[in-house]
C-alpha cells in the first residue's frame, strides 16, 4: 500500500507530468501516421531515455504507448486505413460514419470509449498485482523459460497468416538476437568478422528496421496523402453520449481487452476484431453493423486501450511481452537497468504502480488532447506522405546512430530494413520477430541457468510439465481459433 | 517452372540459407555458446524446409487445376500496380538512402540530411523552392536541438565543417 501512494506522489511531480504529456503528444503524432504505431514511436524514444531518471523515462514511454490506440483512430475513421493494427475493426463502422458526415460523432465516441477502456485496464492491473504476487514469486528459471517459450509460440501462431510462418518469424528474431556475445561465456557469435556485431544488433535498429523502414518505403511507393478530406462534421457530444448510453458494451469490451492483452501473442492485431465480433454476436439488430453503427466504433476502441493495461501484466511480472510495442517497452526497461520478472514485485513495486498511475493519467490526457486537437490533427492527415518521408528518414537514421555511435548502426538499419520490407511483402510476421529478438537473451539465460542448476531434471519439474501441456494445448487451440477468426473476418468484410 | 522462381520463393530460400549458415557456424562454438543458436537454427531450418515444400506443392496444385493466381496476388500487401514497378520503386528508394549514406560519409550528417530534405522536397515531392528551403532548415534545426538538448551525436564526414553543419 505504501508503494501505491509513493507512486502517486511521484506521478504528481511537475517533471513526471511534463514527460508524460510529452509522451502523449508524441504518441498522438505517431498514431495518425498509418502503419507506424507504438513500436516505431517507442523505438525512437529508446535512445532518448538513456541515462534519464527512471520515473521520467517511464512517463515518456507509457504516455506514448497509452495514447496510440486513441490517436490511431483518426486515419481509421477519416480514410479507412488503420493507424495501427489495433484499430482495424474501427474502420468497419467508423469510416461509413465519416462518409455520412458524422466523423466527429465517431471520433467523440471513440475517444470516450478509449478513455474508459484505458482507465479500466489500469484499474484491473492495480487489482491483479497483489493477487498475482505469491504465484509469480514461485516461478524459477525453468518455469520462466517455459513461459517465454509459451509466449513465443503463441505470438508466432497468432500473428501470422500461417502458423508455420509465425513460428519461423519468431525464430528470425531469435537468430538476430543470438548475434554478438554469448550470455553464458565470453564467445562471439555470427559476427561475420565485424567488430560492430560483437555487441549484437541493438533493439533500436531491429525495431526501426523491421517496422519504420518498410512503412516509409511502402507509403512513398503508394505516394498518396494520408487522408483525402478533412471534414469532421458535427456530433462530438452525440458521440460522447452514445458511449455513455452503451456503457455495458464498453465494460464488456474493456474486459475482453484486458484478457486478450494479458495473453502473450494475442495483442493488438486481434483484440479489436474479437470485441467487434462480440458486439455483433450480442446485438439483435446485426444488419446495421458495417453501415455506420456507432456500437461498431465503441466496441473495438474500448478494447484496444484496455489491452495495454492487460499487456503490462506479463511484461512486468514475467518479462514476457505480449505484443510488439510491449517488446520495445521491455527493451526500454532493460536500458533503464530494470530487470522485469518476479523481482519487480519485491524490489521495484513502486515502479509498477508508477506505471499504472501513468497509464491511467496518460489515457485522460490522450483522450482530452485528441478532442481538443482534432481539427489540426485532421488537417495534418492531408499532408502528402512524400513531404513527411524525408523527416522520417532523418529521425530514424538519427535514432539508429544513437545505438552505438557507429557507422555499423546505419548499415545495420538499412540491412534489417530491407529484411523487414521483404518480410512485410511476403507475410512473415514482424511483431513475432521483434518479440523473438527481445526474448532471445532471456530465453538463453533461463535455459542456461536451468541446465546448470538442475541438469536435465528441470524438465520434470511440475511447473515445467504444466507449462508444456499449456503450450501444446494453446498451440492447438490457437490454430483452431485462428481458422474461426479468419472465417468471421471474411464474413464481416463481405458484408 | 518459372512460377517457382518468384521473389517470394527466393526470399524463402534466402531464409533457408541463413538458417543453414546458422547451424554450420554454430558447430564451431564452445558448448555453452553453441546450444542455443545451434538448436534454434536447426529447428528453423527444418521448419523452413517443410514450409518451402508445402509452398511448392501448393503452387504445383494451383497451376495444375488452373486456379493459379497472377504473380504477386498472394502477397500480404495490396498494391494497385504491377509488382515489377513496386520492386523498381523499392530499388530507387533504397538507392536514394544509399546515396544519402555516401553523402553523410563525405560531408557529414547535418549537411547531408539538410541537402537530402531540400532536394527530396524540390524534386521528389514537387514542392516550391521556398518550401524546400524551409523544410531543409527545419531539418537542420531539429538536428541542432536534438544534439544539444538531448545530448545526441551524429556521424562526421571526411570534410569536417563548422557547427551546425559538421
Amino acid at each position: 500500500m505504501e508503494a501505491f501512494f509513493q507512486a502517486l506522489a511521484v506521478l504528481l511531480t511537475p517533471a513526471h507530468l511534463i514527460y508524460l504529456i510529452g509522451g502523449v503528444v508524441l504518441g498522438l503524432g505517431v498514431g495518425i501516421l498509418p502503419g507506424l504505431g507504438g513500436i516505431v514511436g517507442m523505438t525512437i524514444l529508446l535512445p532518448v531515455i538513456y541515462g534519464m531518471d527512471i520515473h521520467n523515462a517511464f512517463a515518456l514511454l507509457i504516455g506514448m504507448v497509452a495514447v496510440i490506440p486513441t490517436s490511431d483512430t483518426f486515419p481509421s475513421v477519416m480514410m479507412g486505413i488503420p493507424g495501427s493494427s489495433a484499430s482495424q475493426a474501427t474502420i468497419m463502422d467508423g469510416y461509413p460514419l465519416a462518409r455520412k458526415g458524422e466523423a466527429a460523432r465517431a471520433l467523440g465516441a471513440a475517444f470516450t470509449a478509449s478513455l474508459i477502456g484505458g482507465l479500466y485496464g489500469a484499474f484491473v492491473l492495480t487489482l491483479i498485482i497483489p493477487i498475482a504476487r505469491p504465484l509469480v514469486l514461485a516461478f524459477g528459471s525453468p518455469e520462466l523459460f517455459m513461459l517465454a517459450l509459451l509466449g513465443m509460440s503463441m505470438v508466432g501462431v497468432l500473428s501470422g497468416n500461417q502458423p508455420i510462418k509465425g513460428i519461423i518469424g519468431a525464430g528470425i528474431g531469435l537468430m538476430l538476437g543470438a548475434m554478438g556475445d554469448a550470455p553464458a561465456i565470453a564467445e562471439y557469435r555470427y559476427t561475420f568478422g565485424f567488430d560492430y556485431l560483437m555487441d549484437g544488433v541493438s533493439l533500436v535498429i531491429v525495431g526501426l528496421g523491421l517496422f519504420a523502414f518498410p512503412e516509409i518505403i511502402d507509403l512513398l511507393i503508394k505516394g498518396r496523402p494520408i487522408s483525402e478530406r478533412a471534414e469532421l462534421g458535427r456530433g462530438w457530444l452525440d458521440g460522447l453520449k452514445d458511449t455513455l448510453r452503451h456503457k455495458w458494451i464498453v465494460l464488456r469490451c474493456a474486459t475482453i481487452g484486458v484478457i486478450v492483452g494479458f495473453i502473450p501473442g494475442l495483442g493488438g492485431s486481434v483484440v479489436d476484431w474479437i470485441a467487434y465480433g462480440h458486439v455483433i454476436q450480442t446485438s439483435k439488430d446485426r444488419e446495421r453493423f458495417g453501415q455506420g453503427d456507432i456500437r461498431g466504433v465503441i466496441a473495438p476502441e474500448s478494447a484496444n486501450n484496455a489491452k495495454e493495461g492487460g499487456g503490462l501484466i506479463p511484461t512486468f511480472l514475467f518479462g514476457i511481452p505480449g505484443s510488439g510495442s510491449m517488446a520495445v517497452f521491455l527493451g526500454g526497461l532493460l536500458i533503464l537497468g530494470i530487470q522485469p520478472g518476479p523481482t519487480m514485485l519485491t524490489e521495484d513495486l513502486d515502479l509498477v504502480y508508477t506505471a499504472i498511475w501513468s497509464l491511467a493519467l496518460a489515457n485522460i490526457f490522450g483522450a482530452g488532447l485528441s478532442l481538443l486537437l482534432a481539427k489540426p490533427i485532421t488537417k495534418l492527415t492531408l499532408v502528402p506522405f512524400s513531404r513527411l518521408a524525408p523527416f522520417m528518414v532523418l529521425i530514424i537514421t538519427f535514432a539508429a546512430y544513437q545505438a552505438s555511435y557507429s557507422w555499423g548502426d546505419l548499415i545495420a538499419l538499412l540491412l534489417v530494413g530491407i529484411l523487414g520490407w521483404f518480410m512485410k511483402q511476403f507475410g512473415w510476421p514482424r511483431p513475432a520477430a521483434l518479440i523473438g529478438f527481445v526474448l532471445a537473451g532471456n530465453l538463453e539465460q533461463y535455459l542456461f541457468i536451468s541446465v546448470q542448476r538442475y541438469g536435465f531434471d528441470w524438465l520434470t519439474r511440475p511447473g515445467v510439465l504444466v507449462m508444456a501441456v499449456i503450450i501444446v494445448a494453446s498451440l492447438w487451440a490457437s490454430i483452431a481459433y485462428q481458422k474461426k477468426l479468419k472465417t468471421a473476418g471474411r464474413t464481416a468484410t463481405q458484408k | 517452372m518459372r512460377r517457382l522462381w518468384t521473389m517470394k520463393n527466393l526470399f524463402s530460400l534466402f531464409l533457408l540459407a541463413w538458417f543453414a549458415y546458422g547451424i554450420w557456424e554454430a558447430r564451431g562454438y564452445g558448448y555453452l555458446a553453441k546450444i542455443f543458436p545451434f538448436y534454434v537454427s536447426f529447428v528453423l531450418f527444418v521448419l523452413m524446409a517443410v514450409h518451402i515444400v508445402m509452398e511448392i506443392v501448393r503452387s504445383v496444385r494451383r497451376s495444375g487445376d488452373g486456379s493459379g493466381t497472377a504473380g504477386g496476388a498472394d502477397l500480404s500487401v495490396d498494391w494497385d500496380m504491377p509488382m515489377a514497378e513496386v520492386y523498381a520503386a523499392f530499388l530507387v528508394y533504397v538507392g536514394i538512402i544509399i546515396g544519402v549514406y555516401i553523402s553523410i560519409y563525405l560531408i557529414g550528417y547535418p549537411l547531408a540530411l539538410t541537402l537530402f530534405i531540400f532536394l527530396f522536397y524540390r524534386f521528389m515531392a514537387s514542392a516550391g523552392w521556398l518550401a524546400s528551403l524551409i523544410a531543409g532548415a527545419a531539418g537542420l534545426g531539429f538536428m541542432a536541438v536534438a544534439s544539444h538538448v538531448l545530448g545526441m551525436s551524429w556521424p562526421e564526414g571526411l570534410i569536417v565543417l563548422p557547427w551546425p553543419l559538421g
